[in-house]
Order: structure tokens, then sequence, then C-alpha cells
């Protein structure tokens, strides 16, 4: 099917706006979406067009934890249910406690890295402060004989693909490394070029929670040179499994 | 929404990592958007939880907020509209049971609410598009306010109407059409 054509782009915006996809019709045009400037442009104009129709549905109060939780996930107290008024007055604290610890933290972690050089790299001071690994979508892609050849990693909210090449991986020379994201449900689509040995990071076209969020599994394939959305892998050399870090 | 406040302006400054107008976008925002999910999703934890990844991400994504998207408040709509309907669409329910359970859910939420076809009639009020919605017929219309409120699909609306999926997709996209002229007369 070509996705290029206007009226055809623009009639499958509208029944996705709309909503009347079924969910692997519908992920396949949220594919789409992240790739064609054009298919992104025929649903937000559908969008636009019709946001207005929500504004007749009655309003429904959140129950008192939303805010919290909300607060608690972009890094606030998530304890103060104050009004907004009350709490910007207070707003202050609310963030200096915290930072003061994270400071206090890092000095803590700085210091410790002064005295045992090389134990750590500058994520880990950051990580060790908070005492958890951020959100994260992580991926280990085995060999055909099960050794962990490659980890990939990106904060869910992040663009950035790490990737680590724990064994180095023997490529025809002129040949490149495609990575693969398997959706539930879909066709492979390519996240980038990883490299044979050490490590790298790929920029992806969206973030990680866009792609990657129905992506159970991921491969990697040996090709010509870099795949495009829309082209197919050659057989995989490594796959393994793609999972949530929270 | 009595206080309106300026939703890009707070938008620009959530970019910049402000707090305080974070807090004052949801108190502005959240009940609305809780609604558009709660109409979806018909569960309200399930609901609350797309308006809270919903914010989460505008937290974060503040700054891809464009004039070309509409208005910020049809932009937000947008973002949670489409995370109740991923939520929605990715469940795994059984066909047969989901339509008997669907029946009732929408009764319940029927009984105190206006249905969808009131609803799309409201909102055609508020732009001064209702003559233009009269002239979409009956079924088309009706489809599309299933659609854009419950957000049910094809086959659902099929069982729902009692009609032939064949009938439902004609309706639909002769509705899509005809709904375009009007809102774009809204304009």
């Amino acid at each position: 099917m070509n996705y290029e054509r206007p009226e055809l782009l623009d009639r499958l915006a509208a029944e996705y706006v709309f909503g009347t996809m079924n969910g692997r019709v519908r992920r396949r045009y949220e594919r789409l979406r992240a790739r064609s400037p054009a298919a992104d442009a025929a649903a937000t104009a559908w969008e636009a067009r019709t946001g207005a129709l929500a504004q007749s549905v009655p309003p429904v109060a959140p129950s008192p934890g939303l805010w919290s939780a909300i607060d608690r996930r972009t890094g606030g107290s998530g304890v103060d249910d104050a009004p907004a008024a009350v709490r910007s007055a207070i707003g202050w604290w609310t963030w200096a406690l915290p930072l003061t610890g994270l400071v206090l933290g890092v000095l803590g972690t700085v210091a410790f890295v002064r005295l045992a050089p090389d134990a750590l790299v500058p994520i880990d001071q950051v990580v060790q402060a908070r005492g958890t690994l951020p959100e994260s979508y992580v991926g280990l892609l085995t060999d055909s004989t099960g050794a962990a050849t490659i980890l990939a990693s990106s904060t869910r909210h992040g663009r950035t693909l790490s990737i680590k090449v724990l064994r180095p991986i023997d490529v025809p020379a002129g040949k490149v490394l495609e990575l693969w994201a398997l959706p539930r449900g879909g066709e492979p689509f390519p996240l980038g070029v990883v490299p044979r040995e050490g490590k790298d990071s790929v920029e992806m076209a969206d973030t990680s929670e866009k792609l990657l969020s129905n992506v159970p599994r991921l491969a990697v394939s040996i090709e010509d040179g870099p795949s495009k959305p829309g082209d197919a892998p050659e057989g995989f050399i490594l796959t393994g499994h793609c999972v949530k870090l929270w | 929404m009595a206080a309106s406040p300026d939703l890009a302006g707070l938008l620009a400054r959530i970019a910049l990592g402000d707090r305080s107008s974070f807090r004052r976008l949801y108190d502005a925002t959240a009940p609305s958007l809780l609604g558009v999910a709660l109409r979806i999703l018909r569960d309200r934890s399930r609901a609350e939880d797309v308006v809270q990844e919903a914010f989460v991400s505008v937290w974060s994504r503040a700054a891809s907020y464009r004039e070309g998207a509409g208005a910020p408040i049809t932009w937000l709509t947008a973002i949670v509209r489409n995370r109740a309907l991923d939520a929605l669409r990715s469940e795994s329910r059984h066909p047969a049971d989901s339509l008997t359970d669907d029946e009732d859910a929408m009764q319940d939420i029927e009984d105190e609410r206006p249905n969808p076809l009131g609803l799309l009639t409201q909102a055609a009020d508020a732009l001064a598009i209702r003559a233009c919605l009269e002239t979409i017929d009956g079924s088309q219309r009706q489809c599309l306010a299933l659609a854009y409120y419950h957000g049910l699909s094809h086959s659902e609306m099929a069982a729902h109407l009692g009609s032939p999926i064949g009938s439902v997709k004609v309706w639909l996209r002769r509705g899509l059409e005809k709904i375009r002229r009007c809102l774009e007369r809204a304009k």
C-alpha cells in the first residue's frame, strides 16, 4: 500500500483519530506516524479538527492520589496535595529538599570515587544518589549458542539507545549490523546500525516509550547498508528480549 | 476551567521545568481529560492511569507543543485519547464476553451522562455547526459519535448497532467526509 497518497493517508488518519481501527491496524498507523512526517501531519490535522468535540464531555474530578502519583513520577515530592496557589508559595522547599539530598548523595559518591577511582562512571553517581535505576528499556541479545552479545538500553522517554557489544561480532567487510525492533503482531522495523565491538549510541526516530512499548523482542541482522523504515531484514544473527526496567 | 488560564503560557513555562505551572495545568485540565478517558475506558482506575501517563509525558514533552497542533487543550486531549484508545485496544478481551460486559458498563454510564449522540450534538451547538451536523445521515452520525466518544472499533460498532460491518464502514467513511466539512466551517 502506498501510504504517501495524501487522500489515503487522510482517510487513515481520520479513522486513527476517531479511534475505529483495531489494535493491530492502530499500532501500524502509530509506527507509520513515528517515521512519516506526512502521516504525522495528517493525524495532527484531524486531532486539531476534532479537539473541540471532546469539550462536551462532562468533566470528572480526579481522585486526590492522581496528582501525587504524577508529581512523584516527574521528580516532585509526591506528598503535597495543596492547591496550586499554596503550593507555589512553598514550591521552593518541595524541590530544594530532594535536591539537597541529591547534592549530598552526589558529593558522597564523588568522595567515594576519589578514594576508589575507576570504580564508577558518572551515570552511576546519579543512580547511587537516587538509589534506583531510571525507568528504561533494556535488551540483551544473544547469538545462536546463547552467548550474551549485545546490551541495548535507553531511558523510557529518551531517544538515545546505548549499545554495548559484549563480545566482538564477525561482520564481512562492507556490511553493517542493523538492530531491529520486533513489535507484537507487527513487522520488524529498523532502529539503527550498531558497532561490531565496543560501545556506541544510536539516535532513534522517536522516544523509547513511543517505539518500544509494544516491542517484546529485538534482533540484529547483517545488511549491505543502513536500513530504512519499510525495509525487510535479512536473517537475524542475534535475538533477545526487550524488557521494561520499572 | 472557570478561570481559563493561559494554557499555552503554562506549557511554555513547563518546558522550562516550572513545577507550579505544571500543577496549574493539571488543575485546569485534568477533570476534562479524565472525563474523556473515562468515557472510552469505562473504568476509573484505568482512566486515571491514562491521565497519569499523559501528564508524565507532558512534563517531558511540553516543549514539543506547537500551535499547528491546535489549541493546547486540543493537544492534551489528543495525547489522552490516543493513550486511552491504545489501552482499550491492548485489552485481550473475548469478543463474546465483551459484548455483554460493554453493554452493561455503558448502560451504567448512560444512566447519568448524555449518550454519545447527545455529546456530539452539544459539541456541534458549541461550535455553531448543529445545522451542518444534522445534514449528516442518522446512522452515519451515530457511528461518528460511538467512535469518537466511546472508542468503538468497526466490529464493536457493528455489534452495538446490530448492522453488518460493511455498512458500518461505509457509514463511517461518509460520515467522516461530511463532518470534516462541518468542522472546517466551524473555524
